[in-house]
């Protein structure tokens, strides 16, 4: 009975903020403050009049889509390799990966700038993509490591057996077996970089993504347009979430119905 | 007439991993059609060998020949080989059709054949109702027979199965072996099976390859195995057995004495090449002991304490305590003319001088 009142406790102060934020992303007046005084869309038509913000969203999206498709091509191939790898290779390869996250994010931020300033890299949305790469690739590493570890490896060399070429192999055995983790690996790697302020307020130049558009307009006035725009982002993670599970199940379905023919 | 090309050949094999010495002096001719089981206990470099003939390792030192040719430089997709993993190995992502279509499908066959071979099989394994399952819904004993139909539908000359009973209960392993040798009636495949289960390679085995340490100890047929073990190795390791540690006596043209420390003597006629005064060690099968004198000639005897009796519905296991304090292990077929003795009386037990096995002590 207690443990049940802790977990509804912890649950409830884990969604309250998000609660109060849809709440007031529909209030009428500019209040951030109960009262309620009555419903309406007024913030929500302002965004999409507003086109720094669309420029901004559209930034966040191309770089976060960037960052997930060179995070995952090198974050599967380095979680492939780890695989493969002994005892020894494994352990160095796992410390490497974790000690990025351990850094703060000031740090890697100020790291970044000096290296991209050395180099005489232009500050772009290049440079915001190879930083959230930074960023992203441990964690998604990390994360597929521990999936991968459960990959029989005996799937692979019964391919070989059967007849299957090392590419065949990976094409109709490894990569199938291995998609959904590369799908939700790839789904943290967008959301990390969707929604990264500290690091990419160093490397972004003139550029402006979604959160430091949103952390400019703090620093004017505090606007109940924040919350719309939370309410938003928040809607479309879950429905890329959604869209994740979603995927995972139709593969399977759609490979029952194949075989449903004589 | 010369003897016909053995469908795997292996000459002098040597496998080390780093300092490790996984198989050494590993010398054997596998005939097309057989069912040849690798035995052994774990360690022994079993399954080793047999990865070694899949093409996943390859050999240190030696040659590995299939149906003549050398395959030291063919990698395991391109050998006329399938194998049955421990864990089966299903891909789980594919249903059971899709499973057992898999090899026929990587070498690009037409979809009608695929399709008619695939059916064929799976009415061999008696699956055709499960085509649409996937994995995870299958018992251990379909995966076992999805495992089988995924190799043998590639007509593989030779079937390696990686001790493919080991993961099912007892009763679903009978049945699979005599599922197994129809299936091998049926496909004509050479079977090369792998297990560390005596009784798995009595029943199924033209052939017994007995391993011990990473090396070939004998290869015999079972029975032969049995009956006439080359070492205590081979004779602890089937079945169960009785060891005398003894001397010879005598050796000579009527056979080999040795006598233990108190005085029992056997007879052999099977120990060849004894010296008088060597140490053997005499085993004897524990259904090789009677306690009636039923061969006048050749019977040998000693006397006993019976101390216990353990019925198992057609035999009895007597232990019997000799006077020199060792214990004996006797299987008696039950009949009606031979009274048994009672638990607690004397007795006295007789043997053959053809099952007694005189042996190298270790």
């Amino acid at each position: 009975m207690l443990l049940r009142l802790v977990v509804w406790t912890i649950l409830a102060f884990l969604v309250a903020p998000l609660i109060i934020i849809v709440l007031f992303s529909f209030h009428a007046s500019a209040s951030l403050s109960f009262p309620f005084t009555g419903f309406s869309l007024r913030w929500y038509q302002e965004i999409f009049g507003n086109t720094q913000l669309a420029g901004a969203v559209t930034k966040s999206l191309v770089i976060a889509f960037f960052t997930a498709l060179v995070t995952l091509v090198l974050g599967a191939s380095a979680s492939l390799g780890w695989l493969r790898l002994d005892r020894v290779g494994r352990a160095v390869i796992e410390a490497m990966s974790v000690t990025p996250i351990a850094l703060p994010g000031l740090f890697v931020g100020v790291s970044l700038l000096v290296l991209f300033a050395q180099a005489g890299i232009r500050l772009s949305t290049l440079t915001i993509v190879i930083s959230h790469v930074v960023i992203a690739l441990p964690i998604l590493i990390v994360a597929m490591k521990a999936r991968l570890a459960l990959f029989d490896p005996s799937l692979e060399e019964a391919a070989r057996d059967l007849g299957a070429s090392q590419r065949q192999t990976f094409a109709r055995v490894t990569l199938p077996l291995i998609a959904p983790t590369l799908i939700s690996s790839a789904i943290l790697a967008f959301a990390v970089s969707f929604d990264e302020f500290v690091v990419t307020s160093f490397v972004a130049g003139t550029e402006t993504t979604l959160p430091m558009y949103i952390w400019s307009m703090m620093r004017r006035t505090v606007t109940p347009m924040v919350n719309a725009i939370s309410t938003l982002v928040l809607l479309f993670s879950v429905a890329i979430l959604l869209g994740a599970w979603l995927i995972g199940r139709l593969r399977r379905q759609s490979a029952i119905s194949a075989r449903a023919e004589p | 007439m010369k003897a016909p090309t053995p469908i795997i050949e292996i000459r002098d094999g040597k496998k080390s991993f780093g300092s490790f010495v996984a198989l050494e002096n590993i010398n054997l001719s596998i005939h097309e059609g057989e069912i040849l089981t690798l035995l052994g206990p774990s360690g022994c470099g079993k399954t080793t060998l047999m990865r070694l003939i899949a093409g996943f390792e390859g050999l240190t030192s030696g040659t590995l020949r299939v149906s003549g040719e050398d395959v030291a430089a063919v990698p395991p997709e391109r050998r006329p080989v399938n194998m049955v993993f421990q864990r089966y190995a299903l891909f789980p992502h594919l249903d059971v059709f899709e499973n057992v279509a898999f090899g026929l499908k990587v070498k690009g066959l037409a979809k009608s054949e695929i399709t008619e071979r695939v059916k064929r099989m799976l009415h061999i394994v008696q699956l055709e109702s499960l085509a649409n399952r996937y994995i995870d819904e299958l018992s251990g004993g379909q995966c076992q027979r999805v495992a089988l139909a995924r190799a043998l539908v590639n007509e593989p000359k030779v079937l390696l199965l990686d001790e493919p009973l080991a993961a099912l209960d007892l009763k679903i392993r009978q049945h699979m072996l005599a599922e197994m040798k129809r299936i091998h009636a049926e496909t004509g495949a050479t079977f090369i099976y792998v297990t560390h289960d005596q009784d798995e390679a009595m029943i199924l085995s033209d052939r017994v390859v007995l391993m011990e340490k990473g090396r070939i100890v004998q290869i015999d047929r079972p029975e032969d195995m049995y009956a006439r073990p080359k070492s205590l190795f081979a004779a602890k390791f089937l079945g169960e057995t009785n060891l005398f540690e003894t001397a010879v006596a005598d050796s000579g043209a009527q056979g080999t004495v040795a006598k233990t420390a108190s005085g029992i003597g056997f007879l052999s006629r099977n120990g060849v090449g004894h010296k008088t005064g060597d140490k053997v060690v005499v085993s004897i099968r524990p259904e090789s002991f009677s306690f009636a004198n039923n061969d006048e000639g050749s019977s040998q005897k000693t006397q006993g304490q019976v101390e216990d009796v353990v019925f198992i519905g057609s035999r009895s296991f007597y232990t019997v305590r000799l006077d020199d304090q060792a214990k004996v292990r006797i299987q008696v077929q039950r009949n009606g003319r031979v009274k048994p003795p009672e638990p607690g009386s004397r007795a006295t037990i007789y043997w053959d001088a053809d099952n007694v096995v005189m042996l190298p002590q270790a």
